[in-house]
């Protein structure tokens, strides 16, 4: 076992292996410590927007543009995907019942290239913002930062295809004969549906990024209204990658859930063909709504309307999953130890996330939240509510599992209660903030608007909290995989039955028997 | 588990007509609310400001009365089926199986 | 067992919550739509990083734009660089300004005073500042 104490390998045995589960690790390991970095940046942003008029530790926009831009793109493609790819590379082949992806070596090459891209994010500190809109992109951001995000970028699209190429191959043809594709378990789905739904997206923005480079080198004009292109085509181009891109993140933390929640209620999901069912729908119409994202830019009223509808109609499928996982609740003797409180904590965000983003599709409210903090806020309660929630809820229930040492479950039960609260607090007020006008993406705001400053300074107050218990979580992986007390390995948390899918993983090289 | 289920059901039902009512209820305060801005605005022009804002105010309360009973209805789950309320003292029909999580409910039910 | 109907419940539920939700913001989106025929027309121009405004006589402002009570006007919103979007939060009136293209907002102020005017897509190194004001003033002709 790979971080087992007992048997412990050297570092380079992990860094070099192209098993499975070791390139899970790595991806896990990978995107967790983006996630801190990330959050420091974080950190900066909320306590410098805490003071208005007064520069508090970013002491101008030039710098401040770049930290949320890194901090976007960092949270996004550097731990959202890693992470899911990380836990979808442990589960994925035991699930299938395969010894190990279909392409072993295809699957380390597209981890490594995640901290070469990582690299050229950091090192470039870019200020397109992450939706780098041209023609700010192409006419007026320096080089060679904005080039090194090109490249960057670039490389972890690249890197997302080729892991989605091989968790389509592996759950389509390495599957065990025996299991048929409807039985799958639904995380597994979930990486299938996010799989196919990258090779569909990614290509697109793959595309938009060559073409925005050959126009910041002035050999083409794409989206240079100035040698006679259109910047709304780059719109088009990149929300037709990143709406779907949406769910990508979302889908496998909703997948999470499906492992975590039926375990921890003892008692079987209450029905897997509705977990498809909900999973396929929203990666087909997940494609059918990028345009709410361009409401403003001078869309014609039939468009707004059909794209309208493509975003509504995703949301009979979300709400499928709340109920999916709310009648495998009833009539459960749930245990709420760690990773249930994170999954439950994720199902009520996700559904407030939800119920805003219903909110956002009604044309005439464009008016009222694009561009302002609402979005911020509806945005991050997603990725922090339901996505975060759901990966740390993987991470506390895979920890046994990969450390051999049980978690503290008092200082887990700490960070989900300030995970909870800062989540909520931050972001419930973003939305406020957005309904009172303020644009997002500013630097400075005046410091006689009363109403701005007093709910930035709820906001940030909010974002402490959160900072704080990611300061423990950090501290208690860290701790408690060194001198946490050695798992019950059948059992950790005293549920009775098996655990086949973590166990499996627990053993990686011996095979696994769990069937 | 037949009776159960029927309760459970019917328990769902209640809460799903509750949400259509409450519906209906706001669709009411739309024309309260068209009326108040006609009485007060005479001039010409739509008044875009109180148009939109009451499109708001409209979807929020529905937003919030949806999620008053989705939020209600997980509180009440995980108060109720917690493993240390009393009335869970009994382990669930498919803790015996070698794992509880891969039962059905046909094989089991009955 | 019971399971598909409660399920099959539950979404009509949610359908019919989002078939609301789009009528509701279809009707109000038709009406917001409909610039009234007799807007006075004020070009907006969009640059890094301040406002400037044309009315319709020709007369140019820069930053301050002073509009009169009870008449409606009709935004052409130009870019002169990179995108912007032209908000007035207080009025509801939001579209970006996109280089090469020509966009349209439209509003009728009802009440006197001064009101920000802000951007609200990123557009750079001040986008923070650029931010103007609209006087809305008393019609005495």
């Amino acid at each position: 076992m790979v971080l087992e104490l007992q048997k412990p390998r050297p570092v380079w045995q992990i860094m070099f292996s192209t098993h499975h589960t070791d390139v899970g690790y790595l991806y896990t390991i990978t995107g967790l410590t983006f996630l801190f970095m990330a959050g420091v940046l974080a950190m900066i942003i909320r306590t410098h927007l805490f003071f208005p008029g007064e520069g508090v530790l970013v002491s101008d926009s030039a710098t401040f543009n770049r930290i949320f831009t890194v901090h976007g793109l960092t949270m996004l493609f550097l731990f959202a995907l890693p992470v899911a790819n990380g836990i979808g590379n442990i589960l994925v082949p035991i699930m299938v019942r395969y010894k190990d992806m279909a392409y072993p070596k295809l699957n380390a090459i597209a981890f490594w290239m995640n901290p070469v891209g990582g690299a050229l994010l950091w090192l470039g500190f870019a200020d397109v913002s992450w939706v780098s809109y041209a023609p700010y992109s192409i006419i007026r951001a320096p080089g060679p930062a904005a080039d090194m995000f090109i490249f960057g970028m670039k490389i972890l699209g690249i890197s997302s295809i080729l892991s989605s190429i091989n968790f389509v191959v592996t759950v389509l043809k390495c599957k065990h004969p025996d299991l048929s594709l409807r039985r799958v378990p639904l995380f597994a789905w979930s990486m299938l549906t996010v799989s196919l739904m990258t090779l569909i997206a990614m290509p697109t923005y793959a595309a938009a990024l060559i073409m925005m480079l050959t126009d910041r080198l002035g050999l083409s004009g794409f989206f240079n209204p100035f040698a006679g292109g259109d910047p709304i085509a780059y719109l088009h181009l990149f929300w037709f990658t990143f709406h779907p891109e949406v769910y990508i993140f979302l889908l496998p933390a909703i997948g999470m859930m499906y492992e975590i929640i039926p375990r921890f209620s003892r008692k079987p999901l209450y029905s897997q063909a509705s977990g498809v069912f909900a999973f396929v729908m929203l990666g087909i119409i997940g494609f059918a709504s990028w345009g709410h994202h361009m409401y403003s830019t001078g869309m014609d009223f039939t468009t707004k309307v059909v794209f309208m509808i493509g975003t509504l109609a995703a949301v009979p499928a979300s709400g499928m999953h709340v109920f999916n996982f709310l009648a495998t609740m009833w009539g459960a003797r749930i245990r709420f130890a760690a990773p249930m409180k994170f999954a439950v904590g994720g199902i009520a965000l996700f559904f407030s996330a939800g119920a805003g983003g219903v909110l956002n599709s009604a044309m005439p409210l464009d008016f009222i939240s694009h561009g302002t903090y609402w979005v911020v806020g509806h945005m991050h309660l997603f990725l922090t509510g339901t996505i975060g929630f759901g990966f740390v809820a993987m991470v506390y229930y895979m920890f046994p599992y990969i450390t051999g040492r049980m978690y503290s479950e008092k200082w887990a039960n700490v960070h989900f209660i300030g995970m909870f609260w800062g989540t909520v607090q931050v972001f419930f007020t973003q939305h406020l903030l957005g309904l009172e006008g303020m644009p997002r993406r500013i630097y400075d705001y005046p410091p006689e608007f009363t109403s701005w400053t007093q709910l930035n300074q709820i906001a940030t107050v909010g974002a402490w909290i959160l900072g704080a218990s990611f300061a423990v979580f950090l501290a208690s992986l860290i701790y408690y995989s060194a001198k946490g007390k050695p798992a019950n390995m059948d059992d950790p948390w005293g549920l009775g039955g098996k655990y086949y899918y973590p166990v499996a993983a627990k053993n990686p090289h011996g095979g696994h028997s769990g069937y | 588990m037949k009776s159960t289920s029927k309760q459970q059901m019917k328990t769902l039902i209640a809460v799903s007509i509750i949400a259509l009512v409450a519906l209906a209820l706001v669709s009411q305060l739309h024309f309260a609310y068209a009326q108040l801005a006609q009485q007060e605005n005479t001039k010409q022009y739509l008044n875009l400001r109180a148009e939109v804002w009451n499109l708001f105010f409209r979807m929020t309360t529905a937003a919030f009365t949806v999620g008053a009973i989705v939020s209600g209805t997980m509180i009440w789950l995980v108060w109720r089926f917690r493993e240390s309320n009393p009335k869970n003292k009994a382990p669930t029909k498919w803790e015996h199986l070698e794992d509880p999580t891969a039962g059905s409910y046909e094989e089991e039910g009955h | 067992m019971g399971h598909d109907t409660a399920e099959w419940v539950f979404v009509a539920v949610v359908i019919a919550v989002l078939v609301y939700v789009g009528v509701d913001s279809w009707i109000v989106q038709k009406e917001v739509e409909d610039v009234p025929a007799d807007a006075e027309v004020i070009k907006v121009t969009g640059q890094q990083w301040f406002w400037s405004f044309e009315h319709a006589d020709g007369t140019k402002e820069i930053s301050t734009l002073h509009l009169k009570k009870g008449h409606a006007y009709k935004f052409e919103i130009y870019s002169r660089d990179v995108m912007h979007s032209f908000n007035i939060p207080d009025w509801v009136v939001f579209e970006d300004a996109v280089p090469g293209h020509t966009n349209h907002a439209w509003f009728a102020p009802n009440e006197v005073g001064t009101y920000p005017i802000q951007c609200r897509e990123y557009c750079g190194l001040l986008h923070y500042n650029m931010r103007g004001s609209l006087v809305v003033e008393d019609d005495k002709s």
